[in-house]
């Protein structure tokens, strides 16, 4: 793998059609190791967790985008976007967070970065993914996620509507960008649009375990689906199975009787134990928010793969069948299926192969190398990336990025030292890894 | 009837006054408080390190540890979901205009105040958890119900104050619905509770009936008459103002099915844990959990 990296991009783009043609990309550098599966589930543990303030002011934005395509009935309830502000009093720089895979601008990790933000004084504001449902139904100019440079000008344009609005309530004194995950790789296209539109003036960016190739990374998870659940319902019956057996003894041989009504998914992650186990819930977390762009893509494209365009589904339809039906789909079923077919329609000569190229952050590679103010932090582990892909980010950023050595696909988000490093490269502090 | 009156005023002017519309609206959420969520997870973790095996020890009188037969199906027994779906919508939009912005609005008196209301509630409800556990042949936890109740409503002052909790009594709620469960009744359609969400047939019945026995009982005056017409709305701007759960976070076209997947799990597991006797039939494995 590791020739191809030093080859030309005419050569590059060659090995991105082979490894497309291919059934699959090469491994991720973490697939196989307990420590990086483990700690992808479970995340920091508390104790090694950075200090965080003991109060952190919250408020839900909810704003309506007039590019917002129209509303399916089926989505009533995604009129307007959804995203978070936390106002320091004074003046202060504005930190914009973006979520990872089909997430919320609301999530754990989220939360742990508004908290770190927060005390290290920036008004924080945090918006979901471009593959959210929400977003995609409110905020999306396409309706068809997944395209990075497309999802990314989606994100810049809710991004400067809501910095309008904030600006006569709050003092911004700097605007600076993060995201971690799929978030890492479109705040680094956000600040790559706005280096030449000059919409907000965005600072620096910090790219938390980014893909390098997005479509490349959701295969190396459909891969993991396909090895820890397998296809059809059989596989996902057998986990479900698996881990409701343990539950319900669980809560037998325990005294308590109520679980906890948030908590059934964290209690479900509790009794998760061999490596199939880590990888399966892993794999289930991408799968499902797949469903979810799915759904939304084909509707909004009109493909009718999952919604017969001429009779839209209704709100009070039942949709048991159609995400059972979704959830043996994988990623190339929607980009053959959906993606392509609506992209290459409105992109006159463009192929397939250029279309899967373009989800690679080489869109941005030579601002990546000749811009100073790119940052990223990964793991030498993390499930989402393999050698190449870790060797092109370190050959872009150089001293820009710090690659931990554990820690898998965001399993140390949140930690003293992953904090104390984006603080840095955030603030302009950053004086390379090897302090 | 005027007392009536006074209380849908109020409701309706507190709805009002938070009301969000437009293009653009903000929307005061509790602060959040990272510090002491930390310090709450590590307390958790050690909990659970120090908790029971996962598996039930052999002869420990709950029968043989369940199986891969016993697991209800993947499908979940919903022959109102037509309705169901509307009901869930009504809520939801029912949640955004009034409910979340009286919450809103409630949360604006101090935290005193508000956990005073929410303690006087909670000590209430023992007198119903109480009677289920008794019901339930369950005498340690009915004990301890009765237990907090004498201790919070004397020390307590009224139940304003949970000393039982600082005594380590922590309380945990029952009701009609877990002594059916008990009992061996199962729960039955899924079913959505206009304005209080997702539910079963079962628990629905047992959650009117447990209302139905405050009611009766009429504990110190407090449900009937001119202070019911207050207290009542007041209890539930409480339960609505301590629940997280928001519709349609998920933004996902699926939310129905999960959340109907997750609580009817829940629902069973819960009931496993109560049963009485092991259950001596499997569930036939082609019908729809909680049939």
């Amino acid at each position: 793998m590791r020739f191809t990296r030093s080859l030309g991009a005419a050569l590059a783009l060659t090995h991105l059609m082979a490894a497309y043609s291919a059934p699959a990309p090469a491994p991720a550098t973490g697939l196989a190791d307990s420590e990086a599966l483990r700690a992808t589930v479970y995340g920091a543990p508390p104790q090694d967790l950075a200090a965080l303030p003991a109060r952190v002011p919250l408020e839900e934005v909810n704003i309506a985008l007039p590019w917002a395509r129209p509303l399916p009935a089926v989505l009533w309830f995604d009129r307007r976007l959804r995203a978070w502000f936390s106002a320091q009093r004074g003046a202060a720089p504005l930190a914009i967070v973006i979520s990872g895979t089909g997430a919320d601008g609301n999530t754990t990790n989220i939360s742990l970065l508004r908290g770190a933000l927060y005390g290290a004084g920036y008004h924080v504001l945090t918006i979901p993914s471009p593959t959210f449902p929400g977003f995609i139904a409110a905020a999306s100019s396409t309706g068809v996620a997944g395209d990075l440079e497309q999802d990314s000008r989606d994100v810049y344009a809710v991004a400067r509507e809501i910095v309008r609005r904030l600006r006569p309530k709050v003092e911004i004194t700097e605007i600076d960008i993060l995201g971690y995950s799929l978030g890492g790789a479109h705040a680094a296209v956000v600040k790559w649009l706005d280096a030449s539109q000059h919409e907000l003036g965005i600072r620096r960016a910090v790219m938390i375990n980014p893909p390098v190739s997005l479509f490349d990374s959701m295969e190396r998870l459909d891969q993991l689906f396909a090895s820890s659940i397998g296809q059809g319902d059989e596989g996902f019956d057998q986990l479900y199975r698996r881990v409701y057996v343990r539950l319900a003894n669980y809560y037998r041989a325990s005294d308590q009787v109520r679980v906890e009504d948030t908590n059934l998914m964290g209690a479900a992650a509790a009794v998760l134990r061999t490596d199939a186990d880590f990888s399966a819930a892993i794999a289930l977390t991408f799968r499902i928010a797949l469903v979810n762009v799915f759904y939304t893509g084909d509707l909004y494209a009109g493909t009718g793969v999952i919604s017969d365009p001429r009779h839209p589904p209704q709100p009070d339809d039942a949709t048991e069948a159609v995400f059972r039906e979704l959830l043996g789909k994988d990623f190339s079923h929607y980009f053959d299926q959906v993606f392509a077919p609506y992209y290459l329609a409105r992109r006159p000569g463009m192929t397939r192969e250029a279309l899967y190229a373009s989800s690679r952050l080489d869109l941005i590679g030579a601002a990546l190398q000749a811009d100073p103010d790119y940052y990223a932090q990964t793991n030498a582990d993390d499930l989402i990336l393999d050698e190449a892909e870790l060797e092109w980010l370190r050959a872009r950023l150089g001293s820009r990025i710090v690659v931990y050595p554990h820690g898998g696909h965001l399993g140390n988000l949140g930690e003293r030292r992953q904090v104390a490093d984006m603080l840095d490269m955030l603030g302009g502090r950053w004086a390379g890894a090897a302090r | 009837m005027r007392s009536r009156r006074a209380a849908t005023l109020l409701l309706v002017s507190l709805a009002l006054g938070g009301c969000a519309t437009g293009d653009f609206a903000v929307r005061t959420l509790p602060p959040e408080t990272p510090a002491a969520d930390v310090t709450a997870a590590l307390q958790a973790q050690q909990q659970r390190e120090a908790a029971s095996p996962i598996v039930p020890a052999a002869g420990s009188g709950l029968g043989p540890p369940l199986t891969d037969a016993d697991v209800p199906s993947m499908r979940t027994y919903d022959p109102w979901e037509r309705m169901n779906r509307s009901i869930y919508r009504f809520n939801a939009r029912f949640d955004e205009a009034i409910f979340l912005p009286v919450a809103d609005q409630y949360r604006r008196l101090p935290q005193p105040v508000r956990s005073g209301v929410h303690n006087f509630f909670s000590n209430l409800s023992e007198v119903v958890s109480f009677i289920n556990y008794t019901a339930q042949l369950r005498l340690a936890p009915g004990v301890r119900s009765l237990g907090r109740f004498i201790i919070n409503s004397t020390l307590g002052l009224g139940g304003l104050f949970d000393v039982a909790t600082s005594m380590h009594i922590p309380g945990v709620r029952t009701g009609l619905g877990q002594t059916l469960a008990r009992w061996g009744v199962h729960p039955g359609p899924y079913f959505v509770m206009p304005f209080l969400g997702p539910s079963t047939l079962r628990d629905s019945f047992g959650f009117v009936a447990d209302y139905g026995t405050n009611y009766t009982i009429n504990l110190g005056g407090l449900y009937q008459g001119t202070v019911g017409w207050v207290l009542t709305p007041l209890n539930v701007v409480d339960l609505r103002a301590n629940t997280s759960f928001r519709y349609y976070s998920t933004g996902s076209p699926f939310e129905y099915d999960t959340v109907r997947f997750l609580y009817v799990r829940r629902t069973l597991i819960e009931d496993e844990a109560l049963r009485w006797w092991h259950r001596a039939g499997k569930p036939a494995p082609e019908a729809p959990a909680g049939q």
